[in-house]
């Protein structure tokens, strides 16, 4: 009896282990798969015109330098609004709104924000700063990435400064420090690490959005630094390339798609470095 | 006066015991203070008076109010919404309860030490000349001079001195939590409150820290809670125990610790319950 029931205890247990295994491997399947067909599609169109030279007319060679550029200069116009907005409404949450009710409802709308479609944040920028100005510009494009990135950096921010031991901000307001002051000379710079991860995260995230760009900064086929006019992007120049019927533009779509995912790599690998750090103080 | 056998109810009537401090040598005093919170009152009817220059030790078993007794005089509890305090403090004075006072202004004149060390983020210098440059504009040399000070009073001086510009964080338990003691008689309070300054160190530390704290004493009103009697014997002018958030014995430490008037005390101090 007793070797019967822990035979089919034994038997359960490689069911169950074995079903493990393979959701594993189908998942992983999946992401080698990208990553091999990127690399092998991508890897080929990957030489020194991509980053000096703009994007071709259909029929021409050229480069991916003016997206390249646009992405670089778009996602760190979103990061330094995103990370004002972000840092400063996490912080109200952690340290000033707590548990009030007004906190509790700024919590739940910026916990949706988190998991909003990013074609309906580019949708609303398109209506409140494209539609009204009769223009695509870049600006519009940041504004809709750093709408992405704040409800990230706001979360991470609360969650990181609350994980700070009470009695280091009782410390500082012991010392006569007002509460603002206790924040900003000691809470913040104990948070530092955290909130540095939130941000690359966040950058990771938003440099691949393509939806909200599509409806704001659309794409322009020459370098431009004016966040007044339209600007280019990787993603934005996947989107349209990808399906041409010219090769040299799908090789140079998949030549993008690559460096997207290094950049969205390397950086979450620097982020994880920062973690480790901040577990080590 | 038989030591108390049967286990203390709740509902029964609290004996208390107070030998007064003549009213020019009292720094701060409590006056019927109670405490809440949220819903649950925690002290109650408290009257304390704090010698002046001189070190109070609060004793009693966990969760009596000591500590909370402590959180009020420098009114960090205000941080928490849901707890509050009624009745009076009184500092030379001033009712430090009252809604018209500064808390900022109160705590800069109050400086507290925590169980555990809590060093900011920061040098060891600018930890010491953080609170110092809230409330005073003094140049390099001064505030070098203000911060050596602070370091040699609090007995760290000698084994920092040459890693200044380090963090705070790299020192060990023991030099930390003399750091923060640094820390706060730097911004020069009147008086210092510590709670259980000690309870995480080692024995070394502990006897350099209680060191430090007679020697505070001269210059310094102090208050001290900790769990640890002995400790009390060695630091402290006066002493008060506190059970169930009621003041139940106080008066100069000799005379708490070896002729207690009241059952309780005396069973506490003997070692019986708590």
């Amino acid at each position: 009896m007793a070797t019967l029931k822990h035979s089919r205890r034994m038997a359960a247990n490689a069911v169950f282990t074995t079903v493990c295994w393979i959701a594993t491997g189908v998942a992983l399947t999946a992401l080698v798969a990208i990553l091999w067909s990127l690399v092998v599609k991508g890897g080929g169109g990957l030489d020194l015109d991509v980053f000096t030279k703009v994007q071709p007319a259909a029929g021409l060679k050229g480069g991916l330098l003016n997206a390249i550029i646009g992405s670089v200069f778009m996602c760190s116009v979103a990061m330094v609004m995103a990370l004002i907005f972000g840092v400063l409404a996490g912080t109200w949450l952690a340290e000033f709104g707590r548990d009030s009710r007004f906190a509790e409802v700024v919590r739940f709308l910026n916990d949706i924000l988190l998991s909003a479609p990013s074609v309906l944040v580019g949708l609303f920028v398109w209506i409140v700063l494209v539609h009204p100005f009769h223009g695509f510009s870049a600006l519009a494009g940041s504004v809709a990435l750093a709408l992405i990135a704040v409800p990230i950096i706001t979360r991470t921010t609360e969650d990181v400064m609350k994980l700070q031991p009470p009695a280091l901000r009782e410390a500082g307001l012991a010392l006569g420090a007002p509460h603002w002051r206790t924040v900003a000379s000691i809470i913040w710079k104990s948070s530092r690490s955290g909130i540095l991860t939130a941000a690359l995260l966040a950058f990771a995230r938003i440099s691949g959005e393509t939806a909200p760009l599509l409806f704001t900064s659309l794409g322009n086929t020459s370098i431009s630094l004016d966040v007044t006019k339209p600007m280019a992007s990787l993603p934005g120049v996947i989107y349209s390339f990808a399906l041409s019927s010219d090769d040299d533009l799908v090789r140079l779509a998949w030549a993008g798609s690559l460096l997207v995912a290094i950049t969205v790599l390397g950086i979450n690998i620097a982020a994880r470095f920062a973690t480790r750090e901040q577990k080590r103080s | 006066m038989n030591a108390v056998t049967s286990p203390p109810d709740v509902a029964e009537t609290y004996e208390s015991f107070v030998t007064p401090i003549a009213a020019d040598q009292v720094k701060m005093e409590t006056k019927n203070l109670d405490f809440y919170y949220g819903k649950a009152k925690t002290l109650h009817g408290v009257n304390l008076q704090v010698l002046n220059k001189g070190v109070t030790a609060m004793i009693g078993p966990s969760g009596c109010g000591k500590s909370t007794l402590l959180r009020v005089l420098n009114r960090i509890y205000a941080l928490y919404p849901g707890q509050r305090a009624e009745g009076t403090v009184m500092l030379d004075g001033q009712n430090i309860l009252d809604k018209k006072i500064d808390v900022a202004t109160l705590r800069s004149r109050i400086g507290m030490v925590f169980q555990k060390p809590t060093p900011f983020p920061m040098s060891i210098y600018d930890n010491v000349a953080f609170g110092v440059k809230l409330y005073e504009n003094l140049n390099k040399a001064d505030m070098a001079v203000r911060v050596e000070e602070s370091l040699r009073g609090a007995a760290l001086w000698d084994e920092v001195k040459d890693k200044l510009n380090q963090s705070g964080l790299g020192l060990s338990g023991g030099q930390q939590q003399r750091l923060c003691v640094a820390r706060g008689i730097a911004v020069k309070p009147e008086i210092l409150l510590l709670d259980e300054p000690a309870s995480a160190l080692d024995p070394r530390s502990t006897a350099m820290l209680e060191q430090t704290i007679v020697s505070l004493k001269k210059d310094y009103t102090i208050v001290i809670v900790t769990h640890n009697m002995g400790q009390a014997t060695r630091v402290s002018d006066n002493t008060a125990f506190m059970y169930l958030g009621r003041l139940i014995e106080f008066g100069p430490t000799q005379q708490v610790f070896l002729e207690p008037r009241v059952d309780r005390t005396k069973a506490y101090v003997s070692g019986k319950f708590g």
